[in-house]
């Protein structure tokens, strides 16, 4: 018999009570996550380039408070329900079945499409102007014409394939070898991104248009002073800064939203922390302020450093293909401030530190969409042989081989074609978790025999629930954010063609769920009944 | 009448295990029959609470307890609310003075006898609920202790005439043998009914060698077959802290050797387990289907699974959440 401390309780001896994992354990996981190090480069890469006028603080503090908001709802689902497996087990508990399964199947495809994405920027961003930045500053025309070929369509394809395959591997061995991997590439991204911090505090911007123009005055054709050069061959072709424009900052902050999601995916987990409320809190919060200091802090000493007008430029000229001012290497941040410092070592533990941020991702969103998958199979509406799990490792391998087939598709459709647009699936995904936050808002109403055992049922605001605060306010955050992308014709956009994959996409998801319904009709077994809660009389 | 096999001779079984005390849960479980068109309902061990919450009356005539980690004050309604809750959840609540539980804080046979005092009051509680439904569907209701359920609550149950106790049996359901046992192998929290391993092999090889056909025979074994999808759990270290590793719990497996081992060499039909709330799943070892079906009892949610049998085999295994 026992008495926690300070609860007016007693326990008997029983199993299962044990005490909680640590806190910021979720708080690594979420920070995973967000990949803090990739976020950075696309705030950066596409920011000042494409949305002229933007600001990248305004935005990133916007995107921020929204994530917050979003965060907020997701944490009363988790609490509420804290269960393994992300929105699915909310959808089913709070909709129509073949609604839930429909938005959890759009989701799972977007986690999909940005492993997939990532393992194309670990190839085109990371690895392929790696190789060319050290064949620059070493003097190398082999090296550096190596790395132009790895950003190329077959390099892109084999690299992000390839990455795609390990992570698979990995994952199918075993989770304990999945953590360790993990742990180790975070202990990269973190050193890689101190060195990148480090480096920026200590350059001075003499320095870097020094060495920049050492090391690309012949490479471009804009004049002996190539970091100016380059500023005035852009705005010659169209860039420009034409001061504060809040449209253009709302759209950049996209942006930032996009790898802000990644600190509410502890909701996957949530049936695997023992303090989930704490946990939970300290992971999505912790997170997302986390990642936004570091991105405020980031591009301040990038703009002090390199210029703000000399990064739009160039990121412009590179977009745009402009003559003379593109650059022979994708000229991401993490790469321009390795050129900066003119110091293979720094360069190489930069883009290792971004490799590694971009590597958290891949593996993971695998992961993601195979405990659905799992899931699915043993409500059975997908294949039993999906929810199969390896005796030897432990691991779902159907269900990592169908996501892996999946992802190395994406690859291929990424690298050879321009059937999706940058992040067009992020549309979906936003708009599934939307859906699910919405529904969390009637939750307390509408299964008051599950919120009532919540640990928030006691709390309310203004007479409201916080549950239905919470998710109202994440609601209106995740449907602001879908409709910021129906606009932003650059990363998402609502054109007929980004309409058709938004539109079939869920058409093709909800019918996915019918046909297992009549094959299971036809085996004798009612899917519904998996859902169905049973009524007590 | 007690309904057996549909008229395609299949034999339809719902199982749900780890029920921990929740009220919401049991009562689920009795309906379940009529509701998935089962006509044998077996339920599986860990049916006892593992929490007391004292709902403690003031001076003021207010109450003060704890919920979810927080400290309440109550009015009478919402005392009496939280007791509802409470016992939905499968902890025990009890009205006591301020001054009974304070001295019982520091009284632990004291506590222990209200323990058990609180359990027999809802088993029978859940037998009287369980009695007319069960008769009034023609289902046939099985159930088996667990490692955490004390030894008293065999009495309670062997004294039912609605519910038949399976503890240390081997009984014939329809036609098919059924080896039944609740102990478990060692767990960190030295709970009623663990054994080592040997000493488990030995239990249940004394139930397999009275089966006539252990290969179409069910294994209801508390604990599911070591290193299955059925057994992974959070490792713990000594101090019963989850062992995390990259910011993720390590998982291990925590099933039996043993039970392993003889479903191997013997091949039943069916494995029924049940004990590790998060081994939800099913798993094949050699022809032996093994089902968990894991347990979300705190929430109300009654996991469970849908078996259908016919001819010999297991026709299908569907796993519910109701």
């Amino acid at each position: 018999m026992a008495t926690p401390a300070g609860e007016r309780v007693f326990l008997r001896k029983a199993s299962g009570l044990i005490k909680s994992a640590s806190n910021t354990d979720v708080l690594i996981y979420d920070l995973g996550l967000v990949s803090i190090g990739l976020g950075l480069g696309f705030l950066l890469f596409y920011g000042p380039a494409v949305y002229l006028g933007g600001s990248l603080y305004v935005g990133t503090l916007i995107a921020g408070g929204a994530m917050l908001l979003v965060g907020l709802g997701m944490l009363a689902w988790t609490i509420t329900i804290p269960r393994s497996g992300g929105i699915y087990n909310f959808g089913t508990r709070s909709m129509w079945p073949p609604l839930a399964f429909t938005l959890s199947f759009v989701e799972v495809s977007a986690w999909l499409f940005y492993g997939s994405f990532g393992a194309v920027y670990l190839a085109q961003l990371g690895i392929a102007p790696s190789v060319t930045a050290i064949g620059i500053i070493t003097d190398k025309p082999g090296i550096e014409s190596f790395g132009a070929d790895l950003a190329g369509k077959w390099g892109t394809f084999l690299i992000g394939s390839g990455a795609l395959i390990v992570g698979a591997i990995i994952l199918a061995s075993g989770m304990r070898r999945f953590f360790f991997t993990q742990k180790v590439m975070f202990s990269i991204a973190v050193l890689g991104t101190l060195v990148f911090i480090g480096s920026l505090l200590f350059t001075s911007r003499a320095d870097f248009v020094s060495n920049w123009n050492s090391v690309m005055g012949d490479r471009l054709d804009v004049g002996d002073d190539a970091y100016n050069g380059v500023i005035q061959t852009a705005r010659e072709a169209g860039w420009s800064d034409p001061g504060f424009d809040w449209k253009q900052t709302l759209l950049f902050s996209n942006w930032a939203f996009l790898p802000l999601i990644g600190a509410a995916f502890s909701i996957s987990i949530g049936g695997e922390i023992k303090q989930v409320g704490r946990g939970q809190t300290l992971g999505i919060i912790g997170a997302i302020v986390t990642s936004v200091i570091v991105w405020i802090v980031s591009i301040a000493l990038v703009f002090r450093t390199m210029g703000k007008d000399f990064l739009g430029a160039v990121t412009y000229s590179s977009l745009n293909g402009v003559e003379g001012a593109a650059t022979p290497v994708t000229p991401f941040p993490t790469l321009l401030t390795g050129l900066g410092t003119s110091s293979v070592v720094l360069t190489i533990l930069i883009a290792l530190g971004f490799i590694g941020w971009i590597w958290l991702w891949i593996p993971t969103q695998i992961l993601y969409p195979t405990r659905a998958l799992v899931a699915w199979s043993l409500d059975r509406v997908a294949p039993d042989k999906l929810g199969t799990v390896s005796e030897r490792t432990h691991t779902p391998i159907p269900a990592i081989l169908l996501c892996l087939a999946g992802g190395i598709t994406f690859v291929g459709m990424l690298a050879f074609t321009t059937f999706f647009q940058l992040v067009i699936f992020i549309e979906v995904a936003v708009l599934a978790w939307a859906i699910v936050l919405l529904a969390g808002v009637f939750f307390p109403y509408r299964r008051p025999d599950i919120y009532n055992r919540s640990p928030l049922a006691n709390t309310k605001i203004a007479g409201f629930p916080i549950m239905s605060v919470a998710c109202a306010l994440g609601a209106a955050a995740a449907f602001f954010y879908f409709f910021n992308l129906f606009f932003d014709e650059f990363a998402a956009g609502h054109s007929r063609h980004s309409m058709s994959v938004l539109i079939g996409w869920f058409v093709g998801s909800f019918v996915i769920y019918w046909i297992m319904w009549f094959i299971r009709r036809r085996q004798g077994v009612n899917v519904d009944l998996a859902f169905k809660e049973i009524p007590i009389e | 009448m007690f309904r057996k096999r549909d008229s395609s001779g299949e034999l339809a079984i719902f199982f749900a295990t780890d029920l921990h005390g929740s009220n919401v849960c049991f009562k689920k479980f009795v309906n379940a029959g009529k509701f998935y068109g089962a006509s044998i309902l077996i339920l599986g061990g860990d049916v006892t609470g593992k929490m007391m919450v004292p709902i403690a009356r003031q001076k003021d005539g207010s109450y003060l307890a704890s919920s979810a980690g927080k400290e309440l004050r109550l009015e009478g309604e919402e005392a009496a609310a939280l007791e509802q809750q409470v016992s939905d959840m499968g902890f025990y609540p009890k009205v006591m003075s301020e001054e009974e539980f304070r001295g019982l804080r520091d009284d632990p046979e004291g506590q222990e006898a209200l323990f058990h005092e609180l359990i027999r009051e809802r088993l029978e509680e859940w037998i009287e609920y369980a009695r007319p439904r069960l008769a009034e569907q023609g289902v046939k209701c099985f159930a088996a202790p667990g490692n955490d359920d004390a030894f008293f609550i065999d009495e309670v149950f062997a004294d039912s005439d609605a519910i038949e106790l399976l503890e240390g049996r081997v009984v014939e359901v329809d036609g098919i043998e059924m080896l039944t046992t609740g102990w478990s192998n060692e767990t960190p929290w030295k709970t009623e009914r663990e054994t080592s391993e040997s000493e488990l092999r030995t239990m249940i090889m004394k139930m397999i060698d009275r089966l006539e056909r252990p290969e179409n025979a069910i294994f209801n074994i508390h604990v599911p077959p070591h290193a299955t999808a059925l057994d992974q759990c959070p490792k713990l270290d000594e101090n019963l802290r989850p062992v995390s590793s990259g910011g993720n719990p390590v998982m291990t497996s925590a099933g039996s050797t043993a039970v392993r081992e003889l479903i191997e060499a013997h091949q039943p039909l069916l494995g029924l387990h049940g004990h590790i709330h998060e081994g939800r799943g099913i798993a094949r070892i050699d022809r032996t289907v093994c089902v968990n079906p894991g347990s979300n009892y705190s929430e109300g949610v009654l996991n469970g699974s849908l078996i259908r049998l016919r001819q010999g085999e297991v026709r299908d295994v569907h796993l519910t959440q109701g």
